[in-house]
């Protein structure tokens, strides 16, 4: 029985893919320069230059998100079925990974965002900012139904998750300040023009286009080793996007709940959170008085302003560090040593680097690349005090946030951390009791 | 029941195997992947000893063939390793894949395991992250200062030096004492027309020196103390001890030490220059001083003190004012000079008598009057050393601002009787190499530009623009190409020096060993404003009120602009724009581009004809009567 139905599920997929393939353009051979001729008859394979998306097949991505996103808000709010959320991860994960091999995606429309704002000749697509926006308005409306089963970064890491171990809140609460600094660099970088780190660094992107350098298979190759007992790693240490998802779910309107009526104290949910995301009943029988509470709190909310301070000193100082990633302030450092270093070209084993010979036969100057690379450092200074300054806020909130203790007496699902997997309701005994 | 456990245990095995598939697929990829990045299929040590045997041997066809097979073997064996790592590649994922639905599988078919632990004291947990975030805080910030403290923050200023190299302002070097020292003795002592004074010359010169003060006599007396002491060594000792006085390269690129910026070439490295003002609201306006005595100089800038100078016919004096506050610090009073004339030379309105502006190195500050008193005070106000050049015999009045370049004062003295340009000791104000010019009366001021290989001062008169070695006087190279009384200084970028004179033509040279005039022009022409330039632009402004643009390469004019109330001070480029100021204190500020593109037009509300200095976030121009520091 059980069998005749994963045979049936995978002819579905099967029968999906086949679908999908079938509605992209063929190819489009093209050859702009003359083939050169061989005596010994080889053929030379013809050019495959691929067809842009089409405009409808990018409206048909935002379609199939909005879909998805419904469909997984539906199942977690209404339905309440985290099996129904596990089959949309698989759908996510052959649509939006595989076939659209994770592009476009959420997580990196940040940086397009950024640019677009910071740089006016860079017309970003409808489509990305589709794909920006819709899931932080759903997020603004029913939690992180994004990160439960849409999006593909998260899935294939969900997929993975087979004993998951409990962190120490301290320690998650720790980590989960990373996103933070990752969202500042990938803004810091985008709008600087420098690069795309949140997909050059996608660690599974290798996965979904079945091509990639060695190194980010192997990056890739860890994340999901490590979701086996560390559930989804990268969604919850690293991903720039989830720093806005986590601020939008705090104030969704309607968010997922543990038990569809009445908490009754049994504790079964009480570890089911893969991703420590269940805050717990206040056992506390004396409660700490009020005054130091409130103290605490203003000393902290005091010294918020003097870390921003020091991030905007620390970043005004980290500028140059930040700047040398800019690929023309590399090119920069690296005529500059070439230039310093003249002797070096007389050694009969050096060879000039590919991007220094590129750009000399480009035919510019390299007093116009160091007033490049000025201006770029000067980018960055400014940049680099908004990253600190930013950096600084991020630190003193939230430490500001730990001094204020919330009693409850019921579990709750942490609405900014929680991503809505839906797996803690399988362990509510009132659920079932309902139904 | 039995089935189902069955079933479980079967897929459990499935995982196990898919697991383990999926592991050994990772190694052997790793390995393999290890040896398709080593190998280079046409770089094989076996191919290479082939191919030389063949080289000794070219008619061997046998061991042609052979290196040929090889070479086939080595490629195809290079291609089934890139596609043994694609197709393990695919096995891993599909492995991945079956164990992954093998453990959902279980997973699904397991009860759910409930762990009731001991609940976390929330509040220890809270208390807990509050200390280890604010340590990873102090780490963080610990780490980047570090990191930030081992580049030096060094990078922006090595890429304008380099600029500047490349743009061909001048950057003068480190103080590295002994090698440029002797290279000065040695070239010195070569050149003909180059008036080295002797020991005995030099002591005189540092009698002329004493002022009336007591210390200063004192001064005076250890000095020519020292020099009697000294035999034909000390010219060499001497300067060492001063040669380290210089600034560096970023002292002079972070300052504005003299007239049109570092070099004299019309190019300021500073940043966040303010674009919009209007001093006649106080609209970012940060102060205003008044100077006391009248002056077209402009001013110059070291650190946090601005100098300029005032003259009348009776008085001369120069100025140190607060850069922050505006506030007068000293005034430096210039008489009791030995050889000073009774009474000033007579001059015009539109020269004045304290027409040339000031220089600095940050250790000292240089003033020359319409006089020929030529005088240098410490940052403080103490007058170091001061004598006169003779009378300049000029009838607008002496105009040719100073220029440094390391421990060289240079002086352009393009009077009527016996023209000459001078390089002073800036210690001691005695000179240390003395060119005589063939040229008529001039008002322009030397540029000092690194035109590549080496550092040149150059200047302008009638009929010609000369280059001479700033260390030595040597002249480097000499184009006829102009008449008549040359007010504009040069400009110089990229190779070309551009010089341009009233009712004769404006010209670019292309320097080197063996100069030429790359293009020249007759439709506008400039008699005060000197010109600006990079690379690809040249601008210029004239006192009718035109302003323009050309291509520095070809002299094609690629806009023009009018403006009535014309110009006498020169442009200013800094920050990609232009800051160009009308004879009414009015500041066109445009951007240096191909096409014209306003960004404002400031008001001073008093008449400006001095050229503005530059500082991080501010600007300081010079008005007929007020100084004033613009920014925010």
């Amino acid at each position: 029985m059980r069998y005749s139905r994963i045979k049936t599920y995978i002819i579905k997929i099967v029968f999906f893919i086949t679908i999908l393939m079938s509605l992209q353009a063929i190819d489009v051979q093209a050859q702009r320069f003359p083939k050169p001729e061989f005596d010994s008859g080889h053929i030379q394979p013809e050019t495959q230059v691929p067809v842009p998306r089409s405009d409808f097949m990018e409206f048909f991505d935002v379609f199939v998100l909005i879909v998805a996103l419904s469909v997984v808000s539906w199942l977690v709010l209404k339905k309440r079925s985290r099996r129904g959320v596990f089959w949309v991860s698989i759908f996510s994960i052959l649509y939006f990974g595989f076939y659209r091999e994770g592009c476009v995606c959420s997580v990196g429309s940040i940086q397009n965002v950024a640019l677009a704002l910071f740089n006016p000749g860079y017309k970003i697509p409808l489509t990305v900012i589709a794909f920006f926006v819709i899931p932080l308005v759903y997020s603004l409306l029913f939690g992180r139904v994004f990160c439960a089963g849409v999006c593909p970064l998260g899935a294939i890491q969900d997929i993975f998750i087979w004993k998951p171990q409990q962190m120490k809140s301290w320690l998650q609460k720790l980590l989960g300040l990373i996103p933070y600094i990752y969202f500042g660099l990938a803004i810091l970088y985008a709008a600087t023009s420098t690069d795309f780190i949140i997909c050059r660094y996608d660690p599974f992107i290798g996965f979904y286009r079945l091509d990639a350098d060695f190194l980010m298979f192997l990056l890739g190759g860890v994340f999901l080793l490590t979701s086996v007992f560390i559930a989804r790693p990268y969604c919850r240490f690293f991903c720039p996007y989830g720093v806005l998802l986590n601020l939008f779910s705090r104030v969704s309107r309607q968010h997922m709940t543990i038990t569809p009526s009445k908490c009754i104290q049994c504790k079964l949910c009480e570890n089911s959170c893969p991703f420590g995301a269940i805050e717990e009943p206040d056992m506390l029988k004396i409660r700490e008085p009020r005054k130091n509470t409130v103290r605490r709190f203003l000393i902290l909310a005091a010294i918020i302003p003097a870390l921003i301070i020091v991030g905007v000193y620390t970043g005004s100082q980290f500028h140059e560090n930040l700047a040398m990633v800019h690929p023309k302030v590399r090119l920069a450092q690296d005529i500059l040593e070439q230039k310093n270093n003249p002797e070096i070209q007389n050694d009969s084993e050096y060879v000039e680097p590919l991007e220094i010979e590129a750009y000399r036969s480009a035919g510019k100057s390299d007093q116009q690349l160091f007033t490049e690379a000025n201006e770029i450092i000067e980018d960055f200074y400014v940049g680099g005090m908004i990253l600190g300054g930013f950096l600084g806020l991020v630190f003193g909130l939230t430490l500001a946030g730990l001094s204020i203790f919330t009693y409850r007496t019921d579990y709750e699902p942490n609405k900014g951390e929680c991503l809505s997997c839906a797996r803690c309701m399988d362990y509510c005994p009132v659920e079932t009791t309902n139904s | 029941m039995s089935s189902n456990k069955t079933n479980i245990n079967l897929w459990k095995r499935i995982a196990q195997i898919a697991g383990i598939f999926a592991f050994v697929i990772s190694v052997i990829l790793i390995i393999n992947y290890a040896q398709y990045k080593t190998i280079d299929p046409v770089n094989t040590e076996l191919i290479n000893s082939l191919v030389e045997n063949l080289n000794h041997n070219p008619a061997d066809s046998l061991l042609r063939q052979q290196i040929r097979t090889v070479d086939l073997l080595s490629r195809k064996a290079y291609f089934t390793n890139q596609w043994q790592v694609r197709t393990g590649g695919y096995l891993l994922l599909l492995s991945l894949a079956v164990l992954v639905i093998a453990m959902q599988i279980i997973k699904s078919n397991t009860p759910k395991e409930v762990v009731v632990g001991e609940t976390e004291n929330s509040f220890l947990e809270q208390k807990n992250a509050r200390k280890w975030i604010s340590i990873s805080g102090i780490v963080l910030v610990g780490i980047a200062l570090f990191l930030a403290l081992l580049t030096h923050n060094d990078l922006s200023n090595e890429f304008t030096i380099a600029s500047m190299k490349d743009g061909g302002v001048d950057a003068p070097v480190e103080n590295k004492v002994s090698d440029n020292e002797t290279v000065i003795i040695k070239d010195s002592s070569e050149k003909e027309d180059i008036v080295l004074n002797d020991d005995t010359e030099k002591a005189e010169e540092v009698e002329e020196v004493v002022s009336n003060t007591k210390e200063q006599a004192q001064e005076v007396k250890t000095e020519k103390k020292i020099v009697a002491e000294t035999n034909e060594k000390k010219a060499v000792v001497e300067p060492e001890k001063k040669l380290s006085e210089y600034p560096s390269e970023e002292e002079i690129i972070g300052n504005h030490p003299s007239f049109r910026g570092p070099g004299g070439n019309g190019i300021s490295y500073r940043k966040n220059i303010p674009i919009s003002w209007d001093a006649t609201t106080g609209d970012n306006v940060v102060w205003k001083v008044e100077i006391p005595l009248h002056g077209y100089n402009s001013p110059i800038i070291w650190e946090d003190k601005i100098f300029v100078s005032g003259a009348n016919s009776a008085q001369r004096e120069v100025y140190c004012i607060d850069r922050n506050s505006g506030k007068i610090l000293w005034t430096g009073e210039v008489k009791d000079i030995e050889g000073s004339p009774a009474t000033s030379p007579e001059v015009t309105e539109d020269t004045g008598q304290a027409a040339p502006s000031l220089t600095t190195d940050g250790r000292r500050v240089y003033a020359i009057f319409a006089n020929g008193d030529i005088i240098a005070f410490d940052m403080e106000g103490n007058r170091v050393w001061a004598r006169n050049l003779g009378d300049p015999n000029n009838h607008y009045g002496h105009s040719s601002s100073l220029m440094l370049y390391q421990n060289v004062l240079i002086v352009q003295y393009d009077i009527k009787k016996s023209p000459k340009v001078m390089g002073l000791d800036f210690s001691t104000g005695k000179t240390l190499w003395e060119t005589p010019r063939k040229v008529k009366v001039s008002w322009a001021s030397p540029v000092v530009v690194n035109t590549g290989n080496r550092t040149e001062v150059i200047l302008f008169a009638e009929p010609s623009v000369d280059s001479y070695d700033p260390l030595t006087g040597k002249l480097n190279w000499s184009v006829k190409c102009t008449y008549g009384e040359v007010g504009p200084s040069v400009a110089y970028a990229d190779g070309l020096v551009f010089a341009v004179n009233e009712y004769a033509k404006l010209v670019a040279i292309k320097t080197g060993e063996n100069p030429e005039i790359l293009w020249e022009s007759t439709d506008y022409m400039s008699d005060v404003p000197s010109p600006v330039a990079t690379e690809e632009l040249m601008f210029m402004a004239t006192s009718y009120g035109v302003y323009l643009c050309y291509d520095a390469k070809t002299g094609d004019i690629l806009w023009e602009q009018e403006n009535d109330n014309g110009f006498y001070s020169s442009p200013m480029m800094v920050e990609g724009k232009i800051y160009l100021m009308d004879m009414q204190g009015i500041m066109h500020i445009f951007k240096a581009s191909r096409e014209y593109e306003s960004i404002g037009d400031c008001p001073l509300g008093e008449d400006g004809m001095t050229t503005p200095a530059f500082a991080d976030g501010k600007i300081y121009i010079r008005g007929n009567k007020h100084l004033f520091c613009i920014g925010k």
